[in-house]
């Protein structure tokens, strides 16, 4: 018997099991920054690529206040994250974050009870050691509860601290990658990388990873980085800010899933 | 909209179905400020409130303990718990109460969601300080999410008060802090808020729609005529808002079940400002400030100042800018402008004083007796004399040199509805 069938089932709500991979939607900016390009009306984004995507990764409040249009059959699945930081303020923003503040906003079981399909948290590297411990704790915290409760946890790796630069940023994934691996991350989301370190974490890593982007790849990108062993590919605020944003995306599903264009009826 | 089901019949109680609109009274005020007349009163205020037609009404845990009684019946208000207690008006200069000062700004959680709903509420309100430095913003958050978990557990809506306030936010910034906190607080898991007029409908219409849930907007300060007070529901409504949540404007007017009922016949009733005024005409225009805009560089008082009298100098400006006192980190730099109340009008026994047919306050110097009622009762502290007689804002022959000299906005002229006896006969 599979003891964890309740987070097998879950997992196959966003990374597809017929092909094992997955294309997601993060729109929970607006937690820190308020309404961001693109997301200043969630729900209209949310009617528009819910028939594309495979998940999105949306705040509690909106995962309750828009429950309607995600979940079910051929429909994103609702991924909640339960952290909040005010890391994303820069200088631009009217009231700039001064100091690195990272906190919990729900858990496992309120990300169930609002019908996630995975918890979703980062793991901020390169800011300050007992910014990092604290972030290892209560990252823990949260994968025994989703354990206990066999809800998927998805840790989204994020090096932007201000230890790291161009000259361990790669490096910094790779130690985020496999903290978090050993931690009991189920699924892992890494940021826009080189080729060779998605290589390296394709080859070794148990669990699947998906790489953020900030721009729709060329099909040709798609198959390389699939190549690397990645499984998917995490698109964020700014994608949603282009224009046609839902034509896009459907061509982006259609070469993740190997899909042509006319092939609805696919098993996803 | 999906909300589970304890939420949306609870909702259903506070925003009236056929409209989706609420008039709420916040008579929290003993709870966290000074003990002024609208505290020791509270029971006769609230029967007031409760008369004029409130929709919700916004109370502490003991009062709920004490009063919660004059709730009773499927037509009464709302019952919406304060779940949260602060020290801001005790704060260093703050304006509201200084009796016993605070150096740290502390903001507690004091009710649970559970204990608020057995006592028959139909919601909480909290809190959401931002502008106060990182580290408060944060223990706000966290409390704020601690509140949304409870409340999505057991169906208690949760209404979050998103306040500006802090050294990090000006004049210039709190429009756009508070359009980012309403949308902050909805990510968080608000199911409305409860949030300060940002001064302007297009900003306002702004954090309405950015935000996705329905917004009440406050009152603030007490206006020192009703008609301000309705002014600012009447804007909110027009940039979207589902309704009001008035404190001291209510609490602390002549008569609380009037001024309840006139805000919901503003609100619900689709009325007009003036119909509710019994004013009969539309006279043109006057001044409004909008202090969330100005920055105090008092371009306007010289404005003023060259276009009456020759030479510089701001003293005999017919407007005023005011500074927060020194270390007051809370209060905007606010423009005092003639809003022609008409409370020196009423004052001039002889009728020297009239506001003409153009909208602009005129004087009749050979009625005037000099005797000083009208500077006595300007609110504003705006008229002084010259050689004896007033001196008063003239809306410089209908086009004010303080608007077109304010680059930043802060003084607009406004549409103006008056009663037609303070009038000149045409
Ligand atoms: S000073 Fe003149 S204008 Fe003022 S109240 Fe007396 S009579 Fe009226």
């Amino acid at each position: 018997m599979e003891v964890d069938i309740g987070k097998t089932i879950r997992i196959s709500d966003f990374i597809s099991a017929a092909d094992g991979r997955a294309l997601l939607l993060d729109t929970t900016l607006p937690a820190s920054v308020g309404a961001s390009p693109g997301l200043t009306h969630i729900d209209e984004v949310l009617r528009e690529v819910t028939e594309i995507l495979d998940g999105i990764i949306v705040n509690p409040g909106q995962a309750e206040h828009h429950a309607e249009l995600l979940g079910g059959r051929r429909r994103a699945s609702p991924l909640v994250r339960v952290d909040w930081s005010n890391v994303y303020r820069g200088p631009d923003f009217c009231l700039p974050a001064a100091q690195f503040k990272h906190l919990f906003i729900s858990d496992a079981e309120d990300a169930l009870a609002l019908g996630a399909s995975a918890a979703v948290a980062s793991l901020f590297l390169g800011f300050d050691d007992e910014a990092e411990a604290k972030n290892i704790e209560s990252l823990s915290l949260l994968a025994r509860d989703c354990y206990r409760l066999a809800l998927p946890l998805v840790v989204d790796i994020r090096p932007i601290g201000f230890k790291v630069g161009p000259g361990n940023f790669e490096e910094s994934i790779k130690l985020g990658v496999s903290f978090m691996q050993e931690l009991g991350a189920d699924v892992l989301i890494i940021p826009q990388c080189e080729m060779a370190t998605c290589a390296t974490i394709g080859n070794w890593i148990a669990v699947p990873v998906l790489v953020r982007l900030d721009e729709i790849p060329e099909a040709g990108q798609v198959e390389e980085l699939l190549k690397t062993g990645l499984r998917g590919i995490v698109v964020g605020e700014k994608v949603i800010a282009q224009d046609d944003y839902a034509g896009q995306l459907t061509k982006l599903a259609e070469h993740l899933h190997y899909r042509r264009p006319d092939d609805g009826a696919l098993p996803r | 909209m999906v909300r589970c089901p304890g939420k949306t019949a609870r909702l259903n109680r506070l925003f009236n179905p056929r409209d989706g609109r609420a008039v709420c009274v916040a008579a929290d005020h003993g709870w966290m400020s000074d003990v002024t007349p609208n505290v020791m009163e509270l029971r006769r205020i609230l029967e007031l409130v409760v008369r004029g037609g409130a929709d919700g009404i916004l109370i502490s845990f003991g009062t709920a303990v004490r009063h919660g009684h004059l709730l009773r019946g499927k037509d009464s208000p709302a019952m919406l718990i304060r779940a949260d207690w602060m020290n801001m008006p005790r704060l260093g200069a703050s304006n509201v109460s200084n009796v016993l000062p605070v150096v740290n700004f502390k903001k507690m959680a004091t009710s649970r969601a559970r204990d608020a709903l057995l006592m028959g509420a139909s919601a909480i309100t909290i809190y959401y300080f931002i502008g106060y430095g990182d580290e408060f913003e944060a223990i706000n958050i966290e409390q704020a999410a601690d509140f949304a978990k409870e409340c999505r557990k057991v169906g208690l809506p949760l209404i979050i008060e998103p306040m500006a306030v802090g050294g990090m936010v000006t004049g210039v910034n709190i429009a756009e802090i508070l359009i980012a906190s309403g949308r902050i607080a909805a990510e968080i898991g608000a199911d409305a808020l409860k949030i300060p007029y940002t001064g302007d409908v297009k900003s306002f219409k702004q954090l309405v729609d950015q935000a996705g849930v329905p917004v009440l907007v406050l009152g603030g300060a007490k206006s020192d005529v009703p008609r301000d007070a309705l002014e600012l529901v009447d804007e909110a409504l027009r940039a979207g808002a589902s309704g009001t949540v008035f404190g001291r404007n209510v609490t602390k007017a002549k008569d609380p079940e009037k001024m309840v009922s006139d805000i919901v016949a503003l609100v619900h009733g689709g009325k007009t400002i003036a119909e509710i005024l019994g004013e009969r005409r539309a006279l043109g225009q006057r001044l409004k400030p909008v202090p969330t805009q100005c920055v105090g560089c008092q371009l306007c008082e010289v404005a003023c100042v060259r276009a009456h009298t020759p030479g510089y100098g701001q003293t005999r400006a017919r407007l005023r800018i005011q500074f927060p006192p020194l270390g007051d980190e809370l209060s905007p730099i606010r423009p005092v402008v003639c809003t022609l109340c008409g409370q020196c009008v009423e004052a001039c026994q002889p009728g020297a004083l009239t506001i003409g047919p153009d909208s602009r306050l005129v004087l009749e110097r050979n009625l005037c007796t000099q005797c000083g009622a009208c500077v006595e009762a300007c609110p504003f502290d705006l008229i002084f004399t010259e050689n004896g007689y007033p001196v008063v804002c003239d809306l410089c022959e209908g086009d004010p040199e303080c608007v077109k000299w304010c680059k930043r906005g802060a003084i607009v002229l406004t549409e103006w509805k008056r009663r037609a006896r303070h009038v000149h006969a045409e």
